[in-house]
């Protein structure tokens, strides 16, 4: 937290937006074409004689370095780009053709369910049957909810680029990024604006060469567009509590790879690949082909995955190894590499949308579809929403109330298509936190009977409940063991879970040095992570105690650029922020709360510079 | 027909340096290999008779001299080179990138609507044409092109070329006036050490001590050991009389106010944002990275690495050899034998 | 000095230098595999060089700060979001390639007309700052060419300190061999600084710095005049990375003691 007692500049700006991705893109958009055929209409508040005056604040060191696969049926983008021509962005190409693939484990290390285990050797048995090919069985149609017709494949990085220049092009808003903003200001519950991270500090936030304490931006409207584990959309969670009855306990880190295809693949541009089965039943896995020779592919890793092994960068190397994917990837090479964290509560993770000064959107604001697996289309629109109802409430020259965001903004967001559709998702992952089979079913029935019969199933079952170690090895690896390797592990702080799942029989890597490369040479050649200096330390443990007494420690496994490891001082997770990629899985991977019965973990992400530097995610 | 133009400048004490004997020898393999060309000379310095009878096989040779020479400084310096050129009628020039040089012939170049080129690394004549190759991107990309227009400076990067040997000969010097302005505005007072703790950078060193950002870094025990590790570092150059870079995170760690090692500075940086130094051995200890900072060993014949992570990209495919362990440990053992052994 | 100094900063864009470079073959000159995909930033030593040039003008009432610019218009807009918020300056942008294969007298050229076009630039007060070379081009040479065709015979490279003393001369430290610096004193502006690092650390993102400039800036992209960059007389006959994989040795589970002992042998061979 900041030091209150500093004195702080202040800078005054009409609205401030928090994040740039989808969300802020649609909403910038929709607002600054507006205020351009206002042609002047509106004067700032803040700096009378002048236009509005609308900054955005990204994080990141750059505005493309947002990491997404992205397949979307582009409603809303469209909307807004009626003539989008998409060979005008690089990595972007139409769907051409989608396949659903249930992918059989070749190796048998894999922790598979009875009922998994049943349906793989009906597989294989009626291998003819089904045409079980390369270890994969393909489904026969694709249901329709999951279809993306006539949609987009896209780089985010890339998008998110093109959008900036369109918006800076027409110069009506001020995009910043390197700007990392730490808190939002509130003031008797309403949000005045934010304060940006001080800079110029060591790595615990004391005063340093530099220093300059971040500076409160004060806004009469914040636009909270933060994703789904920025921190100020959880400092308003944690100030004003969540809707009753909602909850964000699913989620996922979903890591990626853009790989130059090897020449003699057949794979076509706008090809979409989606698979599940393996590397474990949970994990779902994409490649989306993006312009001749490119795809982006990866897995994501949830939280329903109960294990305290999620090494996702591991499993995305096995996945990658699959014979059904191998075929098309052996000989193609690393381009970009880099992972984020999905809010995969959707409807049901919706926090207050709006409250005196501000407005959240996007990812963050439960928009995602849970049933669809889409989520950038889905943020585009709030964010479009939003912008109507800010134009809206400056040509009536009404302030940017709760009461009035609510009629204005809300209104338009209950009344969109998209939003009807996260309704009937809000339910369609509910079935996961009880195994993988009762997930996929439960999917179906949402997605089939438009979210009338969903899996039986509700509110606060399963939170964080990852499995001991003991527990999840039960029958693979004697308790005695386990002891012996945490032990050893902490003196020599080598990550755990290579040693685990080389146990349980995953066969070591064969590192080729472009495709197959080690976790650090993927931070480095594929995601050029960096930390700038001059900031505190972003990862923050809040409950030393807690980390020490914590036995399991998933944050350290699930960590996707192995910036967190084992051999702290007391038992605490050392953090290396040169490592760090945000991705905020530590933070929803973490089983220990807070407080009791409290969703706030023991370990945060709060806002900092740097992370990934690649545009081509 | 080119004219080619060896051009060089003494040092304080009235010698050349290396460098100059270095791009000697691609002048005169340029003169050898390039139909119809010629060769001269042209000196800079206080007083150039002695050195000018050091180019054996060159039979002209232009001077430059005067104690307006004698210091590196640009107004006089490309007023000197420029009236070289012209004396000269030289299309090619061939010079050593010294810093000297570097300074002042990109401007002769465009004072006499030429062209440049520095850190050239090779030059080579095919037919009637001239190629050269050099480096771009800071070391990440070789290309090698001809130019048509003249006169064309070519300044050689210092380690590139065998050095010609300076034997005695007796060449006939022509003295060349130059207009200097009426007042030089600048004037050079001397060389200053960047710093007040040890030298660590010895460009004539046998070996390139590379010390990355895991020096610094919490070991085994949980805590930074900054004060062995520069003691560790300071041993070896010292024992090794070693030359030391640094990678672009263990200097900036300075700026992050990290407890860090007192002698290393900016200078010291090696790759991408900072030099490519030859040296005939390298050494890299706790460096992590990949092709942008490992060029900061690329003009290092001789490599090894030392480095508790076996797929570190500073070493595979890059190092000779891979040492997967502490340098803590090792590198004080290394100092025991060295010192041992003196 | 009393007036205070017109600093000019020429600098423009290069790839971000952690970035994988591979040459293709382009039209006039070698291009970069995605050059448009690749994320940009201020050249580095141009970085300093402003941060240098805006650190002077705040210490020396009256003065002000150019940055002179050369790229692709599109690539700089967005170079600016991340330069706008360090320190003021008025930008001058010419639309033009930023390839480290152009060639750098006709980008002299180019900039040296763009400064003598700046509305209510005093030469006689003139420090001309860029960087000591460029992480593309790498060659160090544009800056002491553009001030050269200014009519500046007063030129210091690899500068990494330069004072004003009493009295208005200048005293500047350059990098020569061996990490030791070359100390002159020159009478005063106008004069050429090519920057190595300098002593200032990056300065923190100040968002009132960055609305102030992107005043200025929006305008001036919009009138970026096009930089013909032909690359005339030059034939290109290879570029590449070169491809020097070794094979490495791997020595592990040995001692301390045994590595140390191959290592000092191979020192003393």
């Amino acid at each position: 937290m900041h030091d209150n007692t500093v004195e702080r500049q202040c800078l005054e700006v009409d609205i401030a937006c928090v994040g740039f991705g989808p969300a802020s893109g649609g909403f910038l958009t929709t607002l600054s074409r507006g205020l351009t055929e206002a042609q002047g209409e509106f004067e700032s508040s803040a700096m009378p004689g002048l236009p509005p005056q609308v900054v955005c604040y990204e994080r990141a060191d750059d505005l493309g370095f947002g990491v997404s696969g992205v397949v979307t049926r582009a409603t809303a983008i469209r909307e807004t780009y009626p003539d989008l021509d998409s060979a005008s962005i690089p990595m972007t190409a139409p769907v051409t053709s989608e396949k659903v693939v249930y992918l059989l484990d070749p190796i048998g290390a894999s922790r598979r369910g009875l009922a998994v285990r049943f349906a793989d050797a009906m597989l294989r048995g009626l291998r003819f049957v089904f045409r079980v090919r390369d270890e994969a069985f393909t489904l026969p149609f694709i249901p329709k909810f999951l279809h993306k017709d006539g949609g987009l494949v896209l780089g985010i990085g890339q998008f998110h680029q093109w959008v900036a220049s369109q918006l800076m092009a027409e110069a009506q808003v001020q995009l910043w990024p390197g700007t990392p903003v730490a808190e939002p200001l509130i003031e008797d519950d309403a949000v005045v604006g934010v304060r940006l991270v001080d800079q110029g500090t060591d790595l615990k936030g004391e005063p340093d060469v530099g220093y300059l304490p971040g500076m409160d931006i004060k806004a009469a409207l914040t636009v909270v567009a933060d994703g789904p584990v920025g921190p100020i959309g959880r400092k308003l969670d944690e100030h004003f509590g969540l809707p009753e009855g909602h909850e964000r306990r699913d989620w996922a880190v979903g890591m990626k790879l853009v790989v130059d295809l090897p020449e003699d693949c057949a794979l076509e541009p706008g090809t979409v690949l989606h698979t599940m089965g393996y590397p474990e039943p949970e994990v779902f896995g994409f490649l989306y082909v993006n312009q001749p020779g490119l795809a982006s592919l990866g897995i994501f890793v949830p939280s329903s995955l109960d294990s305290p092994v999620r090494a996702s960068y591991r499993y995305l190397q096995h996945w990658m190894q699959h014979p059904y994917l191998w075929k098309h990837l052996k000989g193609g090479k690393l381009r970009s590499w880099g992972a984020k964290t999905l809010q995969e509560s959707g409807r049901q993770g919706e926090p207050h949308l709006v409250g005196d000064g501000y407005a959240r959107i996007g990812e963050g604001s439960g928009s995602t579809n849970i049933l669809t697996n889409s989520g950038v289309d889905e943020a585009w629109a709030t964010g479009a929403q939003l912008a109507e109802a800010v134009l809206e409430l400056l040509k009536s020259k009404q302030p940017f109330t709760r009461d009035n965001l609510e009629r204005t903004y809300v209104k338009r967001r209950r009344e969109s298509t998209l939003d009807k559709e996260s309704k009937v998702a809000a339910k369609a992952r509910v079935g996961f936190r009880r195994g993988f089979v009762r997930g996929v079913i439960g999917t179906g029935l949402t997605g089939l009977t438009r979210g009338r019969l969903n899996a039986p199933g509700g509110l606060g079952t399963k939170h964080r409940e990852i499995k001991t170690l003991a527990e999840h090895f039960k029958g693979r690896i004697p308790a005695s063991e386990i002891e012996r390797i945490e032990a050893e592990a902490s003196a020599s702080q080598r990550p755990l879970q290579d040693v685990y799942m080389d146990r349980v029989g995953w066969p070591a890597i064969p590192f080729d040095g472009e495709l197959l490369v080690s976790h650090q040479d993927a931070l480095l050649l594929g995601g050029k992570v960096q930390a700038p200096p001059g900031y505190a330390d972003h990862v923050v443990f809040l409950d030393p105690a807690a980390c020490a007494a914590c036995e399991t420690k998933p944050c350290i496994a699930i960590c996707s650029g192995q910036a967190l490891t084992l051999g702290g001082e007391d038992g605490v997770p050392l953090f290396d922020r040169e490592k760090c990629i945000h991705c905020g899985a530590c933070q929803w991977s973490c089983p220990a709360p807070r407080q009791p019965g409290h969703d706030a973990a023991a370990i945060a992400l709060e806002a900092g510079a740097g992370g990934l530097h690649s545009a081509e995610n | 027909m080119d004219k080619i133009l060896f051009l060089a400048h003494t040092e304080a004490d009235g010698t050349l340096p290396k460098a100059a004997y270095e791009a000697l020898t691609a002048a005169k393999n340029l003169a050898g290999d390039l139909q119809g060309a010629t060769l001269v000379a042209g000196l800079i310095g206080a007083d150039v008779a002695q050195v000018a009878d050091t180019l054996t096989g060159i039979e002209r040779v232009l001077g430059v001299s005067g104690p307006e020479f004698a210091v590196s400084r640009y107004s006089s310096d490309v007023a000197a080179a420029a009236a070289l050129v012209s004396t000269s009628d030289a299309t090619i020039i061939v010079a050593p990138a010294t810093p000297r040089f570097c300074r002042a012939l990109p401007g002769a170049a465009a004072r006499l609507d030429g062209r440049i080129e520095t850190q050239v690394t090779a030059i080579s004549a095919e037919g009637d044409a001239v190629e050269a190759e050099r480096w771009f991107y800071r070391q990440r990309i070789v290309a090698k092109f001809s130019r048509s227009q003249r006169p064309w400076f070519l300044l050689t990067s210092p380690g590139a070329f065998e050095p010609a040997s300076a034997e005695a000969g007796k060449a006939t010097l022509e003295a060349v006036s130059v207009d200097l302005p009426a007042k030089l505005r600048t004037k050079v007072t001397g060389i200053e050490a960047a710093t007040t703790e040890a030298q660590t950078i010895r460009p004539d060193a046998d070996i390139l001590l590379v010390a990355g950002a895991g020096w610094n870094k919490k070991q085994k025990d949980g805590a930074t050991h900054v004060n062995d590790a520069s003691s560790l570092v300071l041993g070896f150059l010292e024992l090794a009389r070693a030359s030391l870079g640094s990678t672009k995170s263990l200097v900036d760690q300075g700026a992050e106010g990290a407890e860090v090692m007192s002698f290393m500075s900016h200078l010291n940086q090696v790759g991408q944002t900072g030099s490519t130094p030859r040296h005939r051995k390298g050494l890299a200890t706790c460096c992590h990275g990949e092709e942008p900072h490992v060029v900061g060993w690329r003009f290092v014949s001789e490599r090894r690495a030392i480095n508790l992570d076996e797929t570190c990209g500073w070493a595979q495919g890059k190092a000779d050899v891979l040492y997967v362990a502490d340098a803590f440990e090792v590198m004080a053992k290394v100092n025991e034998l060295l010192a041992a052994d003196a | 000095m009393t007036d205070g100094f017109h600093i000019v900063v020429c600098g423009s864009l290069v790839p971000d230098p952690i970035q994988t470079l591979e040459p293709v073959p382009g039209g006039d000159r070698p291009a970069l595999k995605n050059e448009a995909m690749l994320p940009s930033v201020l050249d580095p030593w141009a970085g300093h060089a402003l941060y240098e040039a805006a650190h002077l003008a705040a210490k020396t009432p009256g003065s002000k700060v150019w940055l002179v610019s050369l790229g692709p218009k599109a690539q700089l807009q967005q170079l600016m979001m991340r330069v706008a918020q360090k320190v003021p300056f008025e930008l001058v942008a010419l639309d033009g390639p930023a390839s480290g294969f152009t060639d750098s007298f006709e980008v002299a050229v180019a900039l040296a007309q763009a400064i003598e076009g700046i509305d209510g630039l005093d030469r006689s007060r003139l420090l001309l700052f860029g960087g000591c070379a460029s992480a593309s081009r790498d060659a160090g040479v544009t800056v002491q060419m553009v001030g050269e065709r200014l009519g500046i015979h007063d030129q210091f490279l690899a500068v990494d300190e330069l004072k004003v003393e009493d009295g208005g001369s200048i005293r500047v430290l350059e990098r020569v061999e061996g990490g030791r610096y070359l100390a002159s004193v020159c009478e005063g502006a106008p004069l050429v600084a090519a920057w190595a690092t300098g002593s200032l650390p990056e300065p923190p993102n100040s968002p009132q710095v960055g609305m102030q400039n992107m005043r200025t800036i929006m305008p001036a992209l919009a009138k970026a005049g096009p930089a013909t960059l032909g690359g005339e007389g030059t034939t290109w006959l290879t570029a590449e990375v070169p491809q020097q994989r070794r094979e490495t040795r791997v020595v592990k589970d040995s001692s301390a003691d045994e590595i140390a002992q191959e290592i000092v042998t191979w020192i003393k061979g």
